[in-house]
């Protein structure tokens, strides 16, 4: 268990570092910033927003995209990154925008409530799967919000008193119910989501080999899966996976790679 | 979107389990929409529609049956515990939370669960 810790608080460090140039002809001017991977975009608004203020003539929703495709709000940071950038360049060089908001496909997160209620559904849901909700509803409302604010704060040790409960398992079960997860296709940001038992029906463990044939079509066969911008050795235990690699929504977030 | 029954659905479900590559056949789902507390209920309960729609698509079609206000809030809810975010599919949350080709959303005018 306390590699495991480690594995956790690697996790949780992991930062991307990223360009933010506006998208203006008139000036050139840049912010930097180191990006959470376990965070989201609709947290970091406010530092660029607070940067590029003079810039702005009128007061309008601020969206970034990257290569001309908006980053949504409500996806972690580090899966963003794990799909859309291929050549893995750094910094990451993101747009600003101040207008033409893309409605179409990104929500608006206008504050902070909005996108702690998405992260708190995410939560729930992944409860849902993996405890049938039992463990998040014995959560007090304080403890939601330790939760949310060990995120938006980036508190290891706040979180994580609070998120060990949603990850444990007892003796008998041997694992979560099913595993909330979330396997992103190479098509833009769609993804999968499957019932996915820990167990065999013979109970040994599976690992992501076992997954990757679940989410395999005669068309397109998975090779590989990366997540937290690593690839996944194949022979990795699912609910190790689960416990270990899931982002702070208490889902994995598992891009899959193809031939 | 019809009301009509959807014929030999389970028949569509495995027909695209094997060829997933023609994106031309369309699968269908029953969705029923439930209304909580004291939003206003909807005569048609049962739609059959398309399971690559998301949720947003789901919300703008009960905001348009109800005639709501474009401002007027609307919640929808899974197995009466989460808000599954607007842009999911329906084939995931049917994957997940649905059977025998059927998925039930609640839907509501004000928060109704967490």
């Amino acid at each position: 268990m306390a590699n495991d810790r480690e594995v956790l608080k690697v996790v949780w460090e992991g930062k991307i570092p990223a360009k933010f140039v506006i998208d203006s002809n008139d000036n050139d001017e840049v912010y930097y910033l180191n990006l959470p991977r376990i965070s989201y975009f609709a947290l970091c608004t406010d530092k660029v927003k607070k940067h590029f203020q003079r810039h702005i003539e009128k007061e309008d929703d601020i969206w970034f995209s990257y290569m001309d495709v908006p980053l949504k709000f409500h996806i972690p940071i580090g899966v963003i990154y794990d799909l859309l950038v291929s050549d893995n360049s750094l910094p990451w060089q993101i747009n600003v925008h101040f207008n033409k908001f893309p409605e179409d496909i990104l929500f608006k997160f206008p504050n902070k409530d909005v996108i702690e209620s998405h992260f708190l559904s995410c939560l729930k849901e992944a409860d849902f799967l993996k405890h049938k909700g039992q463990v998040i509803c014995q959560l007090q409302k304080k403890d939601h919000k330790q939760l949310f604010l060990g995120l938006q704060n980036d508190k290891f040790d706040q979180f994580w008193a609070v998120n060990r409960r949603l990850m444990e398992t007892t003796e008998q079960e041997n694992g979560f119910k099913n595993l909330p997860l979330r396997c992103y296709t190479d098509d833009g940001y769609s993804y999968l989501q499957k019932l996915i038992t820990p167990l065999t029906e013979k109970g040994q463990k599976k690992t992501l080999k076992d997954l990757l044939v679940e989410f395999s079509t005669p068309a397109k066969k998975p090779v590989g899966a990366k997540t937290h911008g690593i690839e996944v050795p194949l022979e990795t235990e699912l609910q190790w996976l689960s416990e270990t690699l899931s982002y702070p929504d208490n889902f994995l977030h598992l891009c899959l790679i193809y031939e | 979107m019809t009301d009509e029954n959807q014929e030999n659905s389970s028949l569509g479900v495995e027909r695209l389990s094997i060829q997933p590559e023609k994106p031309a056949e369309i699968v269908k789902i029953d969705i029923l929409l439930n209304a909580v507390g004291n939003s206003p209920i909807m005569k048609q309960r049962k739609w059959t529609v398309d399971w690559m729609k998301d949720i947003s698509w789901v919300s703008k079609f009960i905001h348009k049956y109800l005639k709501l206000d474009s401002e007027d809030k609307l919640f929808l809810y899974i197995n009466q515990t989460f808000a599954p975010s607007p842009d999911q599919i329906l084939k995931n949350l049917y994957e997940c939370y649905g059977s025998q080709n059927k998925l039930s959303l609640h839907y509501s005018i004000s928060p109704a669960w967490g």
